[in-house]
C-alpha cells in the first residue's frame, strides 16, 4: 500500500470514526445511537486492520477482527437486546416512547454539539505533546481518539437514561481502544484479550442493572436514582 | 532467595496460588449454584429469585418474602470460604520470609512478580478476608432468616466474593500494568452483582452509581496506562518489556515527561476513582452502605488499598521520570479534598454504614499525603496504615451489619444505648462492642496501629519543609473534625441507656472469633510490627522509601 | 485571455440569472412527478415573473426607504456574488477579488437588507420572520465560513478560485475526513439559508412554520418579481457554489473557448442533479419544528469546525 493512499484511507476512518461519535450526541432515539455505535465499532475494526496492513501485521489484522466482531456485533447486540427487554411489555402504555429516547438530556442537543465542538479543540491542545513525541500520519490522528473520549464522557456525564450512559461509556472505551491503536498500534494481546473481556462484562452487568432497574423503579431515567445522598 | 534449586516451581506455585486458589473456588460456587437451580442452564441473574423455587410449585413472587418456614440451615459451604484467604495468608508469609531484605520472585515469563510491596499487600488481603470470610456465614443466616437471601443467592454470593478475591491477588501479584488495570477492573465487575445483592431501590442504584462511575474512572487510568506504554515504546523499550513494572522502573528517566505527565495524571484520577479519591468518589458512600456487610468490609478493607497500591506502583515510575514534585503536587491536592469533602460529610451524617464509608475516603486521603511526602518513614507509616485500616475498618463494617440486622435501622439517631441493651438481644454486645473497639482503632487511640500511622505521617510530613508542613497541619485540623464527628456519633450509639422497646430478634449467636482476631492483630501492629519490620522496609524501599 | 475571461464573467451571470427560474422550475417539476401531479412545466417561475413585472409595485403606509431598496439590493449583492464565484471558470478578470470572507459577506448582506425591510412593514409576521431568520443567520454564516475555511487550508489561501483549482489539481484533498465533513456542513447550511425544508418551507404560508416567506407578504408587483427572482439567483448561486467546491471537474482552469463551453454544460448538469436530489429529498423530508432548526445548524456548525480542525491537524504538517 503506497504510503498516500494509507494515509488518506487513516484519515478517512478516522473522520468516521470521530462523526461517529457527534452522530451519537445528536440523535435521541436510542436505538438509532446503538445503530451509529455499531458502525463506530466497524471503524475502529477498519482501523486496526489498515495499521496492521500498513505494518504487515497479521496479528493486528486479526486483533481488528476481533474488536469488529465485539464492538459492532456483540456490545450492540446486547444493548439493543437491553432495549428491546425495555420496551417489549410496556406498547400499551403511553411511556412506551419514553423509555427508548432521550427526551430531555442535561444539556440540550444544541449546546452539546457546541460543547463537542470545545472538547475537540480541548483534545486536539492536549494531544499536542503526544503528536510531537513521533510525529507519524498516526499519531497525528491521535487527538480524534481523546476527543472520542472526551465526547463519551461528556455523554456519560448529561445523559439520563441508563442504556445511553451505557453508550457513553462505550463510546469512551472506543476512543481509548482507537488511542491505542493510533499511538503504539495496540497495547499487548494479552492486555487487549484482558481489557475486550472486562468491556464486555461490564456491560453485561449494566444490561441486567437496567433489567433490575426498570423493575425497581418502573423506569430508566438516573433523575429517579436520588434515594441515596447525604 | 533462599532454595535457588526448587526456586523456580515453587515461587511459580506461591505467585500463582493466590489468585488461581480462590478463582478455582469461585467456579465451583458458580457450578454448584448452577446444579443446585432447577432445570434452566443459564439462570440470568434477573430471574434468579424465581429459578430458585423447587420445581413444581407455580412461580408465584416470591422473590422477597420468605418460604413457608425458614429454615436456616448451616451452609455445607460456608466454611470453605475460609480456605482462599487461608491460602493467601500463607503465600504471602512465604513470599515475605523470601523477600524481605528487599528483591524480587518472579514467574511466567516477568507476568507475576512479588517483591516486599506484593507480599505486604497479599498479607493485609488476606487478613482482611479472612475476617470477613469468617464473619460471612453468620451474617448470611442471619439474611436468610430475615428472607432477604435465597439459598440460591446464598451460592452466588460466595462465588462472587470469590473471584472478587482472585481479582485482587491478581492485581497485587503481577508486574505487568496491562494486567494490573484489568485486575482492578474485574473487581469492578465482580463487586457490582454483591453492591446489588439485596435487589432493593437502594441498592440497585448503588450499584448502578458504583459501576458507571469506576468503569469510566478506571477508564481513564487505561487511557494513562496506554500513554505510558506508548512513552515507552518511544524510549526504545520492546513490546514484551514496555508495560513491565521492573522495567519502566529501571529506564523511567528515558520516558518523554510530557507524555509521561499527562498519564500519570489520568491514572492517579482513574484509580484514584477506585481508592475513593476526589473527584470520582461518589460511587464510594453509596456502595460500602448498601452492600451486605462482609462485601463492605473487603472494598472498604482492602479494595481502596488495592487500587492505591496502583498508584504506589506508578509513583515509583513518575518520581524517576518527572522528579519528585509533579506527584506530590497532586497528590497533595487530592489528599486534602478529599480529606475536607470526607470530613465536611462526617459532620452531617445520620447513617452509621455511610459514617464509615466517609471514615474510609478520611483513611485513604491520609494515605495519599503520607505518599506525597514520600519519605522512608512516611512509605512505611502508609504501608502501616493500609494494614491497621483494613483490619479496623473491616471489623467495624462486620459489625455495623450485625448491629443492622439486629436493630433494623441504618440511622444512627435510632440506635441507642447498644452495649447496655445486653441481655435482650442475645447477639446485641458482642458486635456493639466490637464496634466501638473499631471506631476506637480507626479514631487511631493506641495501642492501635493506626496511632502509630498517623503519628508517622504526621512525623514525616513537618520534617519534610514548610510547604508540606503546613499542609499537614491543615491535614491534622481536618482529622481533627472527622475524629469528632465520627466520636460524638459513635458514643451515642452505644453508650447511654438502652430503649425500652428495644426489638426482639432472632436469637442466632454472632460469630465474635474474626472480630476479636482483626482487632487483636491491628493492635499487635500498634505495639511491635516484630517479624514484619523488615519486610515494612522493604516494601518501603520497593516504593521509592530509599 | 481578457475577452475569455470577461466572457466567463457574463457566462456565469446570464447563466446563473436566466438559469435560476429554470432551476426552480426544475425543481417543482420534479417534485409534483415523485409527488403523481402533472406540475405546471419547468417555465412557470418565469411566466410568475413576468406577470408579476406587469403588475404595479405597490409600498405599505409607513414603510421606509429599507422597504422600497431591499429587493434591489437582494439582487445586486447576488449578482455580484455571481460574478466573483468561479462557477465557469477560475480564471477570471475578478478572480484576484473574489474572497470568501467577501462572498460570503455578500450573501449575508442580502439576508440582513430583507431583514430589515420585513421588520420596516411594521406587521407582525414581518418582525417575528426577520427575528427568526437573522436567528438562523447567526448559524449559518459561521458555518459557512468554517467550512470553506477548512477547504482553504490545504490551499494556503481563502480565494475562491485558488482553492478551486487547488481541489481539480489533486483531488485526493475532497476525500480527507476534511472534505467530507466540510461538505455535509456546508450542505446543511445552504439548506438553511435558502430556506429549503428541513429548515423552512418555501411553498407555505402558514403563520406558526414559515421564515422567509413571513418576510416578504406585503411586497407586490415588481418588487415581489424581484425578491423571488432573488431568492432564486441565492439557491442556484449557493448549489453552484456548492458543486464547484467539492466537485470541481470541468470548471475550465485555463482561458480558452472549448473548455469554457464545456464548463457551461457541465455546471448546468451538475446543478440540475443536485436540485433535482434537494427536490426529491424535500418530497421525503419533514420540516424540522422551529425549536429543532438550532440542533440542526449547530451539528453542522460542528461539523465545519471538526472539518477546520481535522484538516488543520491531520494532514496540516505533511
Amino acid at each position: 500500500m503506497s504510503d498516500s493512499l494509507y494515509t488518506q484511507l487513516l484519515d478517512v476512518t478516522c473522520g468516521a470514526f470521530l462523526l461517529a461519535a457527534v452522530i451519537v450526541l445528536w440523535r435521541r432515539e436510542l436505538a438509532a445511537i446503538v445503530r451509529v455505535f455499531a458502525l463506530q465499532g466497524v471503524a475502529l475494526a477498519a482501523l486496526a486492520v489498515l495499521l496492521g496492513a500498513h505494518e504487515e501485521r497479521w496479528d493486528l489484522i486479526g486483533v481488528g477482527i476481533g474488536i469488529g466482531a465485539l464492538r459492532a456485533g456483540a456490545l450492540p447486540y446486547l444493548v439493543r437486546r437491553a432495549l428491546a427487554a425495555l420496551t417489549e411489555d410496556r406498547q400499551g402504555y403511553a411511556t412506551g416512547g419514553t423509555e427508548t429516547r432521550e427526551t430531555q438530556p442535561l444539556v440540550n442537543v444544541a449546546a452539546s454539539l457546541l460543547t463537542a465542538a470545545l472538547l475537540t479543540l480541548l483534545a486536539y491542545a492536549v494531544s499536542r505533546p503526544l503528536t510531537d513525541l513521533e510525529p507519524t500520519p498516526a499519531t497525528r490522528a491521535l487527538p480524534v481518539g481523546l476527543a472520542v473520549v472526551l465526547i463519551g464522557f461528556f455523554v456519560l456525564v448529561t445523559r439520563r437514561r441508563a442504556l445511553a450512559q451505557v453508550v457513553g461509556f462505550l463510546l469512551l472505551d472506543n476512543g481509548i481502544t482507537a488511542t491505542a491503536f493510533l499511538a503504539t498500534s495496540g497495547v499487548p494481546l494479552i492486555v487487549e484479550l484482558g481489557v475486550s473481556f472486562d468491556v464486555l462484562l461490564a456491560v453485561l452487568v449494566l444490561q441486567i442493572l437496567t433489567t433490575r432497574m426498570r423493575e425497581a423503579f418502573g423506569t430508566t431515567d438516573i433523575d429517579d436514582l436520588r434515594e441515596l445522598h447525604d | 532467595m533462599p532454595h535457588l534449586a526448587a526456586g523456580a516451581t515453587s515461587s511459580a506455585l506461591l505467585l500463582a496460588a493466590p489468585a488461581v486458589v480462590p478463582l478455582v473456588a469461585a467456579g465451583m460456587y458458580a457450578l454448584i449454584g448452577l446444579r443446585a437451580s432447577p432445570p434452566v442452564a443459564v439462570v440470568p441473574p434477573a430471574r434468579r429469585a424465581v429459578a430458585a423455587l423447587p420445581a413444581g410449585e407455580a412461580p408465584v413472587l416470591v422473590a422477597e418474602a420468605p418460604g413457608p418456614e425458614p429454615v436456616v440451615v448451616r451452609h455445607p459451604g460456608a466454611w470453605a470460604t475460609l480456605v482462599s484467604p487461608a491460602v493467601i495468608l500463607v503465600c504471602g508469609g512465604l513470599l515475605a520470609a523470601a523477600v524481605r531484605y528487599g528483591g524480587a520472585l518472579s514467574a511466567y515469563s516477568g507476568l507475576l512478580r512479588a517483591d516486599a510491596l506484593t507480599a505486604w499487600m497479599l498479607l493485609v488481603v488476606g487478613a482482611v478476608a479472612l475476617i470477613s470470610c469468617g464473619f460471612a456465614p453468620a451474617y448470611m443466616a442471619g439474611e436468610q432468616a430475615a428472607g432477604r437471601a435465597t439459598d440460591q443467592s446464598l451460592w452466588h454470593y460466595h462465588a462472587l466474593v470469590q473471584a472478587f478475591l482472585a481479582a485482587m491477588c491478581l492485581a497485587v501479584v503481577t508486574a505487568n500494568l496491562g494486567v494490573l488495570w484489568v485486575a482492578v477492573e474485574a473487581t469492578t465487575i465482580v463487586t457490582a452483582f454483591l453492591v446489588g445483592h439485596r435487589r432493593t431501590r437502594t441498592s440497585v442504584e448503588a450499584a448502578w452509581k458504583y459501576v458507571v462511575i469506576c468503569s469510566a474512572g478506571i477508564a481513564l487510568a487505561f487511557l494513562g496506562t496506554v500513554l505510558i506504554y506508548y512513552a515507552a515504546r518511544q524510549a526504545g523499550i520492546a513490546e514484551a518489556w514496555a508495560l513491565d513494572w521492573p522495567t519502566l522502573v529501571a529506564r523511567a528517566d528515558r520516558l518523554d515527561p510530557a507524555v509521561t505527565r499527562l498519564g500519570i495524571t489520568l491514572i492517579v484520577l482513574g484509580f484514584g476513582a477506585k481508592a475513593g479519591l476526589v473527584p470520582l468518589h461518589a460511587w464510594l458512600p453509596d456502595a460500602h452502605s448498601q452492600a451486605p456487610a462482609p462485601v463492605s468490609a473487603l472494598m472498604s478493607g482492602v479494595l481502596l488499598s488495592v487500587a492505591f497500591a496502583a498508584i504506589l506502583r506508578y509513583r515509583v515510575i513518575a518520581n524517576a521520570a518527572l522528579g519528585v514534585d509533579f506527584t506530590r503536587v497532586l497528590l497533595t491536592g487530592i489528599a486534602l479534598l478529599t480529606l475536607a469533602l470526607a470530613a465536611g460529610l462526617l459532620l452531617a451524617q445520620r447513617d452509621y454504614k455511610r459514617m464509615l464509608a466517609y471514615s474510609s475516603m478520611e483513611h485513604m486521603s491520609l494515605i495519599a499525603l503520607g505518599t506525597a511526602i514520600g519519605s522512608p518513614l512516611a512509605l512505611s507509616a502508609v504501608l502501616l496504615h493500609i494494614a491497621g485500616h483494613g483490619l479496623a475498618k473491616s471489623v467495624a463494617f462486620c459489625a455495623s451489619g450485625r448491629i443492622l440486622q439486629l436493630t433494623g435501622t441504618v440511622r444512627i439517631g435510632r440506635v441507642r444505648g447498644l452495649l447496655t441493651r445486653a441481655p435482650a438481644p442475645a447477639g446485641a454486645p458482642a458486635p456493639a462492642g466490637a464496634f466501638g473497639l473499631a471506631v476506637v482503632a480507626l479514631l487511631a487511640f493506641p495501642p492501635f496501629s493506626l496511632f502509630a500511622s498517623e503519628l508517622g505521617i504526621a512525623r514525616a510530613g513537618f520534617a519534610a519543609g514548610t510547604g508540606l508542613g503546613w499542609v499537614t497541619a491543615a491535614a491534622l485540623l481536618l482529622v481533627l473534625i472527622a475524629f469528632a464527628a465520627l466520636a460524638a456519633r459513635t458514643a451515642r450509639m452505644l453508650l447511654g441507656p438502652a430503649p425500652a422497646e428495644a426489638r426482639p430478634t432472632g436469637s442466632e449467636t454472632t460469630t465474635v472469633w474474626p472480630l476479636a482476631l482483626g482487632l487483636a492483630a491491628c493492635a499487635a501492629l500498634g505495639m511491635a510490627t516484630g517479624p514484619l519490620t523488615d519486610l515494612l522496609h522493604a516494601a518501603a524501599q520497593a516504593i521509592g522509601g530509599h | 485571455m481578457s475577452t475569455v475571461g470577461y466572457a466567463a464573467v457574463a457566462g456565469q451571470i446570464v447563466v446563473v440569472g436566466a438559469g435560476a427560474p429554470l432551476l426552480t422550475g426544475w425543481m417543482r417539476q420534479v417534485r409534483s412527478r415523485l409527488e403523481g401531479r402533472a406540475g405546471a412545466g419547468v417555465l412557470q417561475p418565469w411566466r410568475d415573473i413576468r406577470k408579476l413585472l406587469g403588475k404595479e409595485a405597490i409600498t405599505p403606509a409607513g414603510t421606509g426607504p429599507a422597504f422600497r431598496i431591499a429587493p434591489a439590493l437582494l439582487v445586486a449583492t447576488t449578482v455580484v456574488a455571481t460574478a466573483l464565484v468561479p462557477l465557469l471558470s477560475t480564471d477570471t478578470p475578478v478572480s484576484g477579488h473574489a474572497d470568501l470572507i467577501v462572498v460570503v459577506a455578500l450573501i449575508a448582506l442580502g439576508t440582513l437588507a430583507l431583514a430589515l425591510a420585513g421588520l420596516d412593514t411594521g406587521t407582525a409576521f414581518g418582525g417575528m420572520s426577520a427575528s427568526r431568520e437573522m436567528t438562523v443567520a447567526a448559524l449559518v454564516e459561521p458555518t459557512i465560513l468554517l467550512a470553506v475555511f477548512a477547504l482553504s487550508i490545504p490551499a494556503g489561501t481563502t480565494n475562491l478560485p485558488a482553492i478551486v483549482t487547488g481541489a481539480v489539481e489533486e483531488p485526493a484533498r475532497l476525500a480527507s475526513p476534511a472534505g467530507l465533513l466540510a461538505t455535509a456542513a456546508l450542505a446543511v447550511a445552504v439548506l438553511a439559508e435558502t430556506g429549503r425544508i428541513p429548515v423552512d418551507n418555501p411553498s407555505t404560508h402558514l403563520e406558526l412554520t414559515m421564515i422567509h416567506e413571513a418576510m416578504v407578504l406585503e411586497y407586490a408587483g415588481g418588487d415581489l418579481a424581484l425578491v423571488e427572482l432573488g431568492a432564486q439567483l441565492r439557491l442556484t448561486l449557493l448549489l453552484g457554489l456548492l458543486s464547484s467546491l467539492f466537485a470541481p471537474w470541468g470548471i475550465a482552469t485555463s482561458a480558452s473557448w472549448t473548455t469554457l463551453a464545456l464548463a457551461l454544460v457541465l455546471f448546468a448538469a451538475k446543478v440540475a442533479l443536485l436540485g433535482a436530489v434537494l427536490a426529491a429529498a424535500e418530497v421525503f423530508w419533514a420540516k424540522v419544528r422551529l425549536f429543532r432548526v438550532p440542533e440542526l445548524l449547530a451539528g453542522s456548525f460542528l461539523l465545519a469546525l471538526l472539518a477546520v480542525t481535522s484538516s488543520y491537524f491531520l494532514s496540516g504538517g505533511s
